[in-house]
């Protein structure tokens, strides 16, 4: 038998340091009511000093996790009010826009399930920061109590297929262009507009013979 | 040709029915992307009239009012696919404005 080559089942567990952790079961367990459902208590060993911890895990949906470290007598490094979260602060002058590109975005399934966690949220210490209508998507927005942003969101309609195709002309181009001097937009746009037409007559063509059986391959 | 790609997608049905009713701006298909090209030989050589709302493209540029395409921003602004033979001099919350490139 052929095994396929995307074996891959999601997020086993996504892991991030804490020094707060009463707050962080308070946001997770007790405000978006995430079943706590692994953890681990050791004591620190090896060849670096590693301090003793607790690593503790909550449930996120279909069996995804978020997982906590706890580092007793560990103190965080860096300037408290800099820009940043639990596990870095950033060099001043670094844009907000850049501080949160690094986000975990939870999906729900509707709009009920969208307005449900934002009611959670705004009746806690972390309310909603923010409520966007994306392209395809509509999210929800907050910092956890380690500055970690997370997002909830819903999307607005299925994915097309054709968005998987522009979706690998995009990445194509960005690779092309990102790789060359002076990176823009309008030079990613430009070279994806040629394989656009190298590719998308024939991935059309093909997905009209058989179709169910498209695939982003040229 | 001065063209731009738009994809095939709902959200982006508004940017294609404001180009499509503008007489100096062609609409084709190039599998599911859609094609807006500008008509004419090069900027300016019928005058800039602007022809109203959803109409305001000059000759050999593409113009394209927002509010005429009624797309919500986040939409707008991650609207085009592609640029062919373009440059984009105008993206905004009131348009976009395409030029030869």
């Amino acid at each position: 038998m052929i095994k396929e080559e995307h074996r891959a089942r999601g997020v086993d567990h996504a892991a991030f340091p804490t020094f707060d952790p009463a707050a962080t079961v308070r946001f997770y367990r007790d405000v978006l009511k995430f079943p706590v459902v692994h953890s681990i208590c050791a004591a620190g060993w090896g060849p670096d000093r590693h301090p003793d911890f607790i690593h503790f895990f909550f449930d996120i949906g279909n069996d995804d996790r978020i997982a906590f470290f706890y580092y007793f007598g560990h103190e965080p490094a860096g300037a408290p009010d800099a820009r940043g979260d639990a596990w870095a602060r950033l060099p001043e002058g670094t844009p907000e826009f850049f501080a949160n590109s690094r986000h975990l975005a939870i999906h729900v399934d509707s709009e009920e399930d969208l307005l449900e966690y934002r009611r959670r949220l705004d009746e806690s210490e972390w309310p909603c920061e923010m409520q966007v209508m994306h392209e395809t998507i509509e999210s929800i927005y907050t910092h956890d109590p380690n500055g970690y942003m997370i997002e909830l969101t819903r999307a607005l309609r299925p994915v097309t297929p054709q968005e998987d195709l522009d979706a690998a002309l995009t990445v194509d181009a960005l690779c092309e262009v990102a790789s060359g001097p002076e990176a823009t937009l309008e030079k990613l746009l430009t070279r994806k507009a040629e394989l656009i037409v190298e590719r998308a007559e024939a991935w059309e063509r093909a997905r009209t013979a058989a179709p169910g059986t498209e695939t982003v391959a040229p | 040709m001065t063209a731009v790609f738009v994809l095939d997608v709902p959200e982006n049905r508004g940017v294609i029915e404001v180009a499509g009713q503008d007489p100096l701006l062609t609409v084709d298909e190039v599998g599911p992307y859609f094609r807006i090209s500008a008509t004419g030989e090069s900027a300016g050589d019928s005058g800039d009239e602007p022809l109203g709302a959803g109409h305001s493209s000059t000759t050999g540029e593409i113009v394209i009012d927002r509010r005429a395409t009624a797309c919500r921003h986040a939409v707008w602004y991650s609207a085009i696919a592609g640029l062919q033979g373009a440059r984009i001099v105008q993206h905004d919350k009131n348009a976009l404005r395409v030029v030869p490139g």
